[in-house]
């Protein structure tokens, strides 16, 4: 089944951050898949374990490749990253980063090529009711964190002259919506943080591109039972995102074959955003 | 859960695919192992990337057509019918750049107007129109239209192509609402400028001869749109429609300052 070799990873190293959620491990799936080699951080091992679930650490073909008997990883066909690791930590804090940046140092994995963000750590209460401790929570962990790790890892792609950042966001981070204050002003920030680091690092051969999401959900629910929920029959697609739906998505973003998409929102979200 | 980004066994029509940012995207489809129906105007061009396709090992055939003409449109589409038995995708490139594009709006004409806006957008709505009953009797399919960076900012003295390319997003936007049902997708692929023949030939010489101006620092490459547009084709995009995917150097995510630069100010205390 011909895949275009543009969209391969092989050889590259990616460090996956999640704040929460049941996406990750087909993120990193994704990612494994195409050739990457991985590093997951979260702040609770639950969340890390989560993301490798799907990989493993170490793939069965990790020997062929370091004793170069097969050239490079496979595209495709399961596991196709020789090296995969986690590391918990708080990503919130500068200290937090920086043992996830002396993690990245101590494996001897080579530089890192790729940063993919999924800080989209839900949460939602009336406006009124929202304490400042759940907002500087919750801007910590979706904002701030993204805020902290591009600058540690930009900074070292800016020295090396290549990199791609993809930051995962809600739609929400466009959209207004009740109960969600808190929450989409912290997408909003990680989708203008987009923007600007597009630019400002464009020169450097560093893309930086948002990957939007619409309604998703990890569970396999089939579409009639979903649309008896209006908000799914509210999707022009009737049925909500899987995060199978994004990862040859984000693989292509994350690769050297997006060259001149930088600075911008690819939403997947079953024709939200399209509809009136 | 990256097979789905294979074109195998795919059928994909193309419009404009024997020259320029349609040859780049003709070749890639054929790569990633779709069979190929290449459209244009001109013979010579769609058969020598016909020929290409033939060349990677995949199936191809070349239609003359032109895009203006409802009539021209609907046959080319029977004839893919009739060889291929379907249509998984349709991408609509063909586009005007043509002399006389760039003119003050007291020197426009009517005719002038109506050309580009006939083949920018009334083409693609011709031939949108014309695979929707098969692609909504397969239950599926995937259009995918062609705009510009200049469907979505201003250009001096660009009004028809501005605002055909314009409309091609909204175009895309009803199309994917309006056939989500039958199991179609739509979406718009946005080039930034990227240099082909057509552009070189062209009175576009206002247009820049280097990147320096973008955040990239280069220009793109006809290749750049291959795989954007064998992702789009393919089932990896399924949950994706209505949606826009830029390439443009990251013009569109700046562009508020000639430098991309703001002045350096300090925290007022």
């Amino acid at each position: 089944m011909p895949i275009l070799p543009e969209y391969s990873l092989a050889g590259r190293r990616a460090l996956l951050y999640t704040a929460g959620g049941d996406y990750s491990p087909l993120l990193a799936q994704a990612l494994a898949e195409a050739g990457a080699s991985l590093l997951v951080a979260a702040r609770r091992q639950e969340l890390v374990d989560a993301a490798l679930a799907g990989v493993g650490t170490k793939s069965p073909l990790a020997p062929l490749y370091e004793r170069g008997e097969l050239p490079s990883p496979p595209l495709q066909g399961g596991v196709g990253g020789i090296f995969h690791s986690g590391v918990v930590s708080d990503l919130t804090t500068p200290a937090g980063v920086a043992q996830v940046m002396a993690t990245l140092d101590s494996d001897d994995a080579g530089p890192i090529d790729i940063l993919v963000n999924d800080a989209r750590s839900f949460f939602a209460k009336p406006f009124a009711e929202i304490s400042l401790q759940e907002w500087e929570t919750v801007q910590a962990r979706n904002a701030r964190a993204v805020f902290l790790l591009c600058q540690a890892v930009g900074g070292r792609m800016v020295q090396q002259g290549y990199g791609r950042i993809v930051n995962l966001i809600s739609g929400l981070a466009e959209r207004g919506m009740a109960n969600a204050a808190a929450f989409s002003a912290s997408q909003a920030v990680v989708l203008s943080l987009t923007r600007s680091l597009a630019v400002e690092w464009g020169p450097h051969n560093i893309r930086v591109n948002a990957l939007g999401l619409g309604w998703f959900s990890a569970d396999d629910a089939p579409p009639e039972v979903q649309q008896q929920e209006q908000l799914v029959r509210y999707i022009p697609l009737r049925r909500r995102g899987h995060p199978r739906d994004i990862g040859p998505l984000l693989v292509y973003l994350c690769s050297e074959a997006c060259d001149y998409t930088t600075g911008q929102p690819v939403y997947v979200d079953g024709g939200l955003n399209a509809r009136a | 859960m990256l097979d789905r980004l294979s074109l195998d066994g795919k059928v994909v029509l193309i419009t404009g695919g024997g020259t320029g940012l349609g040859l780049a995207m003709t070749r890639a489809l054929a790569r990633a192992g779709a069979s190929v129906v290449i459209a244009a105007r001109r013979a010579g061009p769609i058969e020598e990337a016909a020929q290409e396709v033939r060349d990677l090992g995949q199936q191809a055939l070349a239609v003359t057509a032109d895009v203006t003409d409802s009539a021209q449109v609907n046959r080319m589409v029977s004839v893919a019918l009739e060889r291929f038995g379907r249509i998984d995708a349709l991408i609509n490139n063909a586009g005007a750049v043509q002399e006389n594009v760039v003119k003050p709006i007291w020197e426009i004409s009517d005719q002038q107007w109506h050309q580009v806006m006939n083949v920018n957008l009334t083409g693609a709505f011709y031939c949108a129109r014309a695979v929707a009953k098969p692609m909504a009797g397969q239950g599926t399919g995937k259009i995918i239209n062609v705009a510009s960076g200049f469907g979505l900012r201003g250009g001096r003295d660009l009004y028809m192509y501005c605002v055909s390319k314009g409309g091609l997003l909204q175009l895309t936007r009803t199309l994917s609402f309006s056939l989500a049902r039958h199991g179609i997708t739509a979406n718009t692929i946005v080039p930034g400028y990227i240099p082909t023949e057509a552009t070189q030939s062209d009175i576009l010489e206002s247009l820049p001869k280097s990147g320096a101006f973008l955040p990239t620092g280069k220009l793109g490459r006809p290749e750049d749109l291959g795989p954007v547009v064998v992702f789009l084709a393919s089932d990896a995009s399924d949950y994706m429609t209505g949606e826009t995917f830029i390439l443009d150097g990251g013009g569109l995510a700046g562009g508020l300052a000639p430098t991309g630069y703001a002045p350096l100010a300090e925290l007022e205390p």
